[in-house]
């Protein structure tokens, strides 16, 4: 491992979720135990068995943005910026003060901007090729969900758009992380987001992976995910940098581990999950033992929530830590849901509590010892938290923050 | 900053026997491969790229043609690299693919389907991971057992060079030992009316298809170095403003400055410019290098392969094309830019070609 130089902080969240924008209604939503899962309204969904998702309500971008016009950008990158802006106002973080150059945008997601795309189709498939509208296929790039947040900001360093799908945003921040520890930041937004589309919606349903009915992970009846959306942006900062400007510093990154299963486009794989646990530990000079709450991945499936469970207990023995899904509350919204993971983590420890996991019944016993937080938050002292994320492709990535030290 | 290349899909730039053709030099008829109706008759494609004469059956039945053309560039890598995965070495080789939207066709006709048909979720399961974008990087895992970090880097035209400055620093922290980086784009009737249709001027004469893949290294061991990578930067300026060409010069700089590399050393540079009428990237380039070089254009060899772009303009060195690869002696910038404002700046030194 190359030698740390600089210790990383987490200055400012913008979550902008189905259970509401900013870190204030997000807390009060994880400590309520609240359900930002409603009726769909992005598509017609009368044709499918389950027609409720995440969406993010009311979702008015024009009113938070202040430099970009939402009319040019796709939903994905509407959220990136919103909730980039919505980060900065809880850092308190003067832009005109930052070295731009040394200022970056690292979003992940796992569909870019996939409801211009299924505009596009529409046009493409059912009128005619030459019928695509120039101004949506200008929109199209997956680029540009960091770029929204660049020109939002007006940010010149690295505008990376990381598409690991449902891992991104922990690939985000671990990137994020790398780019202030070596060095080369002083300040990076990092997070993830995407937002609910029909082919999703479909994909997964056929995938046997949606619910009909509530999303229940760690539940001996679950069924499945509910497809959310939304935007999920950490401000980063050199620990010297948010000292330097007086920041309230809530949180520090300690660090990630990244690993591939190479086994599978779209199961989950425990041993390499455990792994990437252990590779995430080691990375951030943590032990098991150390780690109060983990954040899971949880999606809600038979298959994600054993695999993961599974691997929980291999590397944490057979007492592991409090572990919930917020993606209960929430859903999964794909790229950005370890970023509202990682939020949720600093939430967690700020605030001294575990959110929980909600529309949980019955344990599983092949994970009876497994604590899902069962549907009311809990108070406790948190100070080192471990955020999961895995994705199709294989691609896992874990994140661990700290109470600062 | 540096890691080193020490394999690459030369196929990707260099015909020859016993070597998969993954670009096009001229371009031909594509109607083969479309059954709707084409914006043009011919484009810069691999019209003959056959996955299961590459692969063989297992394993390709549902593979979309970016992703197989990505498996494919990334298997002769690790073949010219001489690299074979085994579990003494699997976790420590990753994979940074760059891309601009995934498969643009796959993820399309996915949705049509749903669109169309009698119920919205009878759409084919097995089809679904195709419309991820990060489909290509994790199949290649898949194929050849790749257990380290697996990232794909959306960044459309400089995709490629993205996916090297993501690469580099998985390297330098130590997260792998070893990255195959690279970037595939198809050909498809999606893309060839994103590319006819699309304002942006300038434009490249044609669409192009394109995969192409390096064996980058923090330190070889008992593999030949090819090249050195001694710096990649990225930055962005909103291109609207003015601000992109600012962003790329200094981007330049900064690039210079990280590999330790003098203005002088540099002898060619490769861009992501449509055509040799087109400055956008040369002029700020050499304006920073206070000289004029050789420059080479991807674009016009190709066609617009959008994230292979840069990967191409590596290749082009590496095959010493026109023979101003760099010498021992010389560096080499290899540069690129997106529509938005985005920009990237790699410094490289062929070792051997």
């Amino acid at each position: 491992m190359a030698e740390t130089c600089s210790r990383v902080v987490v200055t400012g969240l913008g979550p902008v979720s189905s259970i509401g924008i900013g870190p204030a209604a997000f807390a009060t939503g994880l400590r309520e135990g609240a359900s930002g899962i409603s009726p769909i309204t992005s598509f017609d969904a009368s044709g499918f068995p389950s027609k409720q998702a995440g969406e993010v309500p009311d979702f008015r971008p024009e009113r938070w943005l202040r430099r970009i016009d939402p009319e040019g950008w796709g939903r994905s990158g509407q959220f990136a910026a919103v909730a980039a802006r919505v980060a900065v106002e809880h850092g308190g973080l003067d832009l005109d003060r930052v070295d731009p150059e040394r200022a970056h945008a690292v979003l992940g997601t796992t569909s870019g901007e996939s409801r211009v795309l299924e505009s596009l189709t529409v046009q493409f498939g059912m009128d005619a090729p030459d019928t695509m509208d120039p101004r949506l296929l200008a929109q199209l790039p997956a680029a540009r969900l960091a770029h929204a947040v660049s020109e939002e900001l007006g940010l010149a360093g690295e505008s990376v758009t990381l598409a690991t799908a449902c891992s991104a945003s922990n690939y985000a921040l671990g990137y994020a992380y790398d780019l202030l520890t070596t060095g080369a930041a002083d300040v990076v937004f990092a997070g993830g987001a995407d937002s609910v589309c029909q082919w999703a919606h479909a994909g997964f349903h056929r995938l046997g992976a949606l619910t009909m009915d509530a999303c229940s992970p760690f539940d001996r009846h679950r069924s499945g995910i509910l497809t959310a959306e939304g935007g999920a942006v950490l401000l980063l900062e050199t620990y010297e940098h948010a000292a330097a400007r007086g920041a309230t510093m809530l949180a520090e990154v300690l660090g990630y581990g990244a690993n591939c299963d190479a086994n599978h486009p779209v199961a989950p794989d425990q041993r390499s999950v455990a792994e990437c646990m252990r590779i995430a530990h080691r990375n951030a000079d943590v032990k098991p033992s150390d780690v109060d709450y983990i954040c899971a991945h949880g999606t809600g499936t038979p298959t994600n929530d054993a695999a993961e469970a599974a691997a929980i207990f291999e590397v944490f023995g057979h007492r592991p830590p409090a572990t919930s899904s917020i993606k209960s509350m929430i859903g999964h919204s794909m790229g950005a849901a370890s970023g509202f993971g990682a939020i949720a983590c600093t939430l967690a420890i700020t605030e001294g509590f575990l959110p929980p996991t909600v529309n949980w019944s019955t344990p599983d016993l092949a994970f009876a010892d497994l604590d899902p937080v069962p549907n009311v938050a809990r108070p406790a002292r948190v100070r080192v938290v471990q955020n999961n994320g895995f994705a199709f492709g294989g691609n896992n990535a874990i994140v661990l923050l700290g109470a600062l030290r | 900053m540096s890691a080193t290349i020490t394999g690459w899909s030369r196929g990707s730039v260099v015909a020859g026997p016993g070597r998969a053709t993954l670009a096009s030099w001229t371009p031909g008829p594509v109607t083969a491969l479309s059954e709707r109706p084409l914006p043009a008759p011919d484009a810069h494609a691999v019209v003959d790229f056959d996955v299961r004469a590459e692969l063989g059956r297992r394993g390709t039945s549902f593979l979309d043609r970016a992703t197989s053309l990505a498996v494919v560039a990334c298997r002769d890598a690790l073949a010219d690299a001489g690299l074979e995965p085994d579990d003494t070495n699997r976790d420590r080789i990753g994979v940074a693919l760059g891309t601009t939207v995934g498969s643009f066709k796959s993820t399309s006709e996915f949705s049509l389907d749903s669109k169309v048909s009698e119920k919205p979720y009878l759409v084919n399961p097995v089809l679904f991971p195709n419309t991820v974008m990060n489909c290509a990087a994790g199949q290649a895992a898949i194929r050849f057992g790749l257990r380290g970090v697996n990232a794909t880097v959306a960044g459309g035209p400089i995709g490629f060079l993205a996916a090297l400055r993501y690469a580099t620093n998985a390297l330098e922290r130590g997260y792998a030992g070893v990255m195959l980086v690279g970037a595939a784009e198809e050909f498809s009737e999606h893309r060839a009316w994103a590319h006819a249709l699309s304002t942006g001027d300038p434009k490249a004469a044609s669409v192009g298809e394109a995969a192409v893949v390096f064996v980058v290294e923090a330190s070889p061991t008992g593999r030949a170095p090819q090249a050195d990578v001694l710096a990649v930067c990225t930055g962005y300026g909103p291109a609207a403003a003015g601000g992109r060409d600012r962003a790329l010069r200094s981007c330049t700089r900064r690039a210079l400055r990280t590999a330790g590399v003098g203005h002088d050393e540099i002898v060619a540079v490769v861009t992501g410019e449509a055509d040799e009428a087109d400055l956008s990237e040369y002029r700020p380039v050499t304006g920073v290098l206070g000289k004029e070089v050789p420059r080479l254009l991807p674009k016009v060899y190709f066609g617009d392969c959008g994230a292979a772009t840069g990967g191409l303009g590596v290749g082009l060195l590496l095959a010493g094309h026109r023979g101003i690869g760099p010498s021992p002696a010389g560096a080499a910038l290899v540069t690129g830019c997106d529509p938005d404002g985005a920009v990237a700046v790699a410094v490289l030194r062929v070792v051997r070609a």
